[in-house]
């Protein structure tokens, strides 16, 4: 099947994202080219559409996805699929700050490093990532899992509520109110099942799964004393 | 939200031309007014100065005052002023100068003129072009994009904490001290405790801009004799606030990010030319071809690039 070729250039947004809704109605893969880093593209896509961003893309691609597949071949910048509530985005080096923001659910998989505060404020699905999360990663996740294969800069998991961080390799430093808990076999199991698609099982891993202590979810005023890191 | 940009070349080019596109193409985060510092090829002795007067219908009186401070310093016009207006109230000028007898006491003693009139930059030479528009209005006013130079800041500002004033835009001159300059993208939290405090030092204001306060606060340090990297590493423990800010002397760009790590900067350094820009996409209007930057998005990160070769012979 013939792909749907798509130039981004210096145009304006709105029209190259017109473009990428009028090319998911004819159900031919999308190639997106000459994306020179520009912000918002992608946003909104519809479920069925299969679309590959050629080079870097810039902030808030791939939000409020609602079930198409993204792929980025290079790196991606802010908040990649923040919001999304289906589907499945591929970055293939480096996704910036905040990326799957309060996202709902779906995967965002991501072949190198993440930005600071990964994961940020989501509430479903699962956040891949091969290589590091950066610094905050996980913050105030209310559900999903964030699984690191390539180890956590500091903060860690900072103020979770019920959202689950996973990290294989080195963690710099914990958030505030973390629990660090030996995962049983059968969690193991379940994000073995959400890599095996992936093809990124090992069994060697030594993992290690953080969740909320829960004492901030009762936060008093008289105790902020000991929540302030800075 | 505002944008900030830095551009070093290896030697001097076309560094107005690129400062305007990366300007341009963060005109969304702030399309209030747009300023560029440039570094030309600096002069032996004298300095350029640009600045601005609020009222055109008193431009001559300003002016004149202006110079007799200047005679009285011992210095002189080394050429004609160049004055550039359009339709609004305030004019904006450009001036070549002998060296004063001592430039802090003639800077302090200019400055009693800001009714009228106010420096906005003064070196061997940076020079700050500042206005209300966008990047390409105060380019095409200001002729920004023929402007030669080995480095220099972009500034797209969107107010917040003050008025959209001409003289209330980016980037600040560190008052008194020639050459140098800032824009920062922020609030400053702790900004009339830290403005209190460096009046009772005998330091002046002139914008209500709580970036000013940078310039300042940066000039002070330096007096005190910390170097441009401890300056900029004692500014993420001693002002409050959230910031990425960036910083010009004639050796190379600076920058500073807050302990909260709100506000982006990339970078890219490329055989000893180096581009930043708060967005990726800006620096794609400049390196067209995929190209990894340096994302400096962690907590409390300080860095200085350095400027090579600034003379046009080599």
């Amino acid at each position: 099947m013939s792909e749907t070729v798509i130039e981004v250039g210096d145009r304006h947004i709105r029209e190259i994202n017109e473009e990428i809704q009028e090319a998911c109605k004819t159900g031919k893969p999308i190639r997106v080219v000459d994306t020179l880093s520009r912000h918002n593209l992608g946003v909104g896509l519809p479920d069925g559409a299969d679309i590959t961003f050629e080079g870097s893309v810039g902030y808030y691609c791939g939000g409020l996805n609602t079930g198409s597949s993204l792929k980025i071949e290079r790196n991606s910048g802010w908040a990649l699929g923040e919001g999304m509530a289906k589907g499945h985005i591929t970055v293939g080096g480096r996704a910036g700050m905040s990326c799957g923001a309060a996202m709902i659910g779906g995967t965002i998989h991501v072949k190198g490093d993440t930005g600071p505060r990964c994961g940020v404020a989501m509430k479903g699905g699962n956040i891949v990532v091969e290589g590091k999360i950066g610094y905050q990663s996980g913050f105030m996740a209310h559900a999903g899992k964030i699984i690191a294969l390539g180890g956590a800069g500091d903060s860690c998991a900072d103020a979770l509520w019920e959202g689950e961080v996973w990290v294989a390799g080195e963690v710099d430093s914990l958030g505030v109110d973390v629990n660090v808990i030996e995962p049983t076999a059968e969690e193991v199991a379940e994000v073995d099942a959400i890599l095996e698609p992936l093809g990124l099982v090992d069994p060697s891993r030594n993992w290690r799964k953080m969740v909320s202590g829960q004492r901030l979810w009762y936060f008093e005023a008289r105790d902020a004393s000991a929540w302030l890191m800075i | 939200m505002c944008g900030i940009a830095g551009r070093i070349l290896n030697a001097p080019g076309e560094v107005g031309r690129d400062l305007v596109a990366l300007m341009a193409a963060q005109e969304h985060r702030g399309a209030d007014s747009t300023g560029f510092a440039v570094y030309g090829v600096p002069m032996e002795t004298g300095y350029v100065l640009r600045g601005m007067g609020f009222d055109k219908a008193q431009m001559d009186q300003g002016l004149a005052k202006f110079e007799a401070v200047l005679t009285d310093h011992g210095a002189s016009y080394l050429s004609d002023p160049k004055i550039i207006s359009d339709a609004s109230k305030h004019y904006c000028f450009r001036m070549e100068i002998s060296d004063p007898k001592d430039l802090t006491a003639w800077v302090a003693d200019a400055d009693m003129l800001t009714g009228d009139i106010e420096i906005q930059s003064c070196g061997r030479s940076l020079e700050i072009i500042k206005d209300v528009g966008s990047a390409e209005q105060v380019s095409e006013k200001h002729k920004v994009h023929d402007m030669v130079g080995t480095h220099g800041l972009g500034h797209a500002r969107l107010a917040t904490e003050s008025s959209v004033l001409p003289n209330a835009s980016h980037p600040f001159w560190a008052r008194p001290f020639s050459d140098v300059a800032i824009v920062h993208n922020g609030q400053i939290t702790d900004y009339f405790t830290w403005r209190d405090r460096l009046e009772r030092q005998g330091y002046r204001f002139l914008t209500e801009n709580d970036s000013e306060l940078i310039a300042v606060w940066v000039s002070d340090q330096m007096k005190q004799g910390l170097t441009l990297e401890q300056a900029l590493k004692r500014s993420i423990s001693a002002i409050d606030g959230v910031f990425t800010y960036m910083i010009a002397t004639p050796g190379g760009i600076g920058f500073a990010k807050d302990r909260f790590a709100m506000k982006p900067i990339v970078a890219l350094e490329d055989n000893g030319e180096v581009a930043a820009a708060t967005e990726e996409q800006a620096m794609r209007r400049v390196f067209r071809n995929e190209i990894d930057v340096v994302n400096y998005d962690g907590p409390s990160l300080t860095g200085i690039w350095g400027v090579g070769n600034r003379s046009l012979a080599a």
